[in-house]
């Protein structure tokens, strides 16, 4: 007979503060109602509001463990990827976000946590050890990212360079990483506007997974995994944007 | 009278016993601030410990009106405080355990304890003793859906369990609000089990040398226990005299029977709560009340001794007999 596995929440012992802004945070009954709820309210709202078309959906691996890599125009890119992904996910896909943005004062920090499921990736003062323990949980549980390897929205509109921190969590594993592009988000959320534009089209495109099992897991390996990351989101851009030198 | 026992707080004293129990633990808590306040001047304590003892201290202060408040208020308010209590221990339970993991029976079970919950409310004791075998049933079948058999047992026997202990045992604890005499009921069957914990450990650390059941809780010794047993008996038994006087109950061998069976049960809730944190090799059930761990790690012996104690007034007194029932149901 198979003995029983019984596992205890991994954020047991944190204080709600603590648990919000804990990698380890695991969803219970609340969370995941609260999940649903604005899945549904998210997904409604980009439908309306912003015509959202998914192209390449056959692409969106069918269970974890996944990255989704896209480049960032605006605060509704991780609400787009999170709302084109299947509801019965939810709980197991944490888009990262900005810890400096998100995750120091207590209502944002609630807000990413629970309704969005996101996790706190620290730029400035980023330990490695929680990117050990994103890579961990990625394998173990396994679980999906969201993930902006640019590590900051646009300013201008056009895509930067991807940073090696997506190599570090996939190089040397069999995780596949899908890359997305998202056209409009940039136009519908404008940096300098505090709400969304609604009526302005949002396009998502979704291009094959791409695997680095067999990248090496050092500082040459995650420049790699990023270069070839970045080429293929670039490659999915339905007009490729100019770029900066060009104008 | 249905509205005057569920929200008439003008009754909160109609009862002597009340009035002592509410009294005796405003005192003792004002003794203990007291007693700190004393032993920190003095320096008989060192820092850690008196940070320690007035953690606890505080957190009884804002603890103790918490669990009196409703009571006194009315039954509406103390069925209200125990549907939340049960919901926050079924909370760390399955935290603790790895249920919370399964959304499907989590849900069922909440259903079930809310199912209970409206019972109650409704004092309608056909349904509220029907919910066990249906609850149980439904938390079997539900997961069946998922067409994922592996480890079925374990969730559906998790499931199961938590709803026994938190929609079943306490929803008799709830239930006892159903009596128009609810209020000295309750507050004795909770100062009963939590000064009984207070004695075991008070007596278990003077005079304590045999470890009980070491393996399950390495602080609990014999004396303890048996000191506990010979110390809430009695004050039970006193309290019981003066709540049910006149009655059936109302005989020095079956008063003494209740405390006796109110301190015993007690022990194996606090024990049961013991193995289950041993088995899954933690300490404390949650971070919930600072100084005492989790609800659970708290109301541990309620959990026994609710049933217990409701099953024995029921037998010998009846609970709720004179109230009208199905008061939302009923035609």
């Amino acid at each position: 007979m198979e003995q029983w596995k019984l596992q205890p929440a991994r954020d047991l012992g944190l204080s709600q503060s603590q648990r919000m802004r804990s990698l380890r945070r695991e969803s219970g009954l609340i969370e995941t109602g609260l999940h649903m709820f604005w899945w549904a309210l998210i997904r409604s709202y980009l439908r309306i509001g912003h015509r959202l078309e998914v192209r390449g959906k056959e692409h969106l691996p069918a269970g974890p463990p996944f990255v989704l890599v896209a480049n960032h125009g605006s605060h509704l890119d991780a609400l787009t990827l999170f709302a084109s992904l299947p509801c019965g996910l939810r709980d197991r896909v944490f888009p990262l976000a900005a810890g400096d943005a998100f995750f120091e004062a207590t209502s944002t920090a609630a807000f990413a946590a629970f309704l969005l499921n996101a996790l706190p990736l620290w730029r400035r003062r980023c330990n490695p050890r929680d990117i050990a323990e994103l890579r961990r949980r990625l394998l173990d549980e396994p679980c999906a990212y969201i993930l902006f390897p640019e590590g900051t929205r646009t300013r201008t509109g056009s895509m930067g360079p991807f940073k090696g921190g997506l190599g570090i969590l996939v190089a040397g594993t069999d995780v596949p990483v899908v890359p997305c592009h998202l056209e409009g988000t940039f136009r519908a959320w404008r940096p300098d506007r505090r709400l969304p534009t609604p009526g302005r089209k949002i396009t998502l495109s979704v291009g094959p997974p791409l695997r680095f099992s067999a990248m090496a897991n050092d500082r040459d390996g995650w420049t790699e995994v990023a270069a070839a990351a970045e080429a293929s989101v670039r490659s999915l851009a339905p007009v490729p944007p100019p770029t900066p030198s060009a104008s | 009278m249905t509205w005057e026992r569920l929200f008439g707080y003008r009754h909160a004293f109609d009862h002597p016993v009340t009035l002592w129990i509410t009294l005796g633990i405003g005192g003792v808590l004002v003794a203990a601030l007291l007693v700190i306040a004393v032993l920190g001047q003095s320096g008989a304590v060192d820092g850690a410990l008196r940070t320690e003892l007035r953690k606890r201290t505080l957190s009884w202060l804002v603890l103790a009106p918490l669990i009196l408040g409703p009571v006194l208020l009315g039954a509406g308010w103390h069925m209200a405080a125990v549907l939340v209590l049960s919901l926050g221990c079924f909370r760390e339970y399955s935290r603790a355990t790895g249920l919370f993991r399964e959304k499907l029976v989590t849900f069922v079970v909440v259903v079930g304890i809310a199912a209970v919950w409206f019972a109650v409310v409704d004092h309608w004791y056909g349904f509220f003793v029907a919910l066990f075998p249906l609850a149980v049933v439904l938390i079997a079948v539900a997961p069946i859906a998922r067409d994922r058999p592996k480890g079925y047992i374990q969730r559906v026997a998790l499931g199961v369990f938590g709803f026994m202990l938190f929609g079943c045992a306490l929803g008799h604890f709830a239930y006892l609000g159903n009596d128009w005499n609810y209020r000295p009921i309750v507050l004795m069957l909770l100062l009963g089990v939590q000064m009984n914990d207070v004695f075991a450990f008070v007596i278990g650390k003077t005079m304590g040398r045999r470890k009980l059941v070491p393996n399950t809780s390495p602080g609990k010794t014999i004396a303890g226990a048996v000191g506990s047993l010979v110390v809430t008996t009695p004050l039970v038994a006193v309290l019981a005299h003066h709540v049910f006087r006149g009655t059936n109950l109302d005989r020095p061998f079956v008063l003494a029977l209740l405390g006796f069976l109110t301190s015993v049960s007690g022990q194996l809730g606090d024990l049961m709560l013991s193995s289950i944190k041993r088995d899954l090799g933690i300490k404390d059930m949650g971070v919930t009340i600072p100084g005492h761990g989790g609800l659970l790690d708290r109301f541990n012996s309620l959990l026994l001794a609710a049933p217990v104690v409701f099953h024995f007034v029921g037998y010998h007194v009846g609970i709720g007999l004179d109230q009208p029932v199905r008061i939302i149901t009923g035609p």
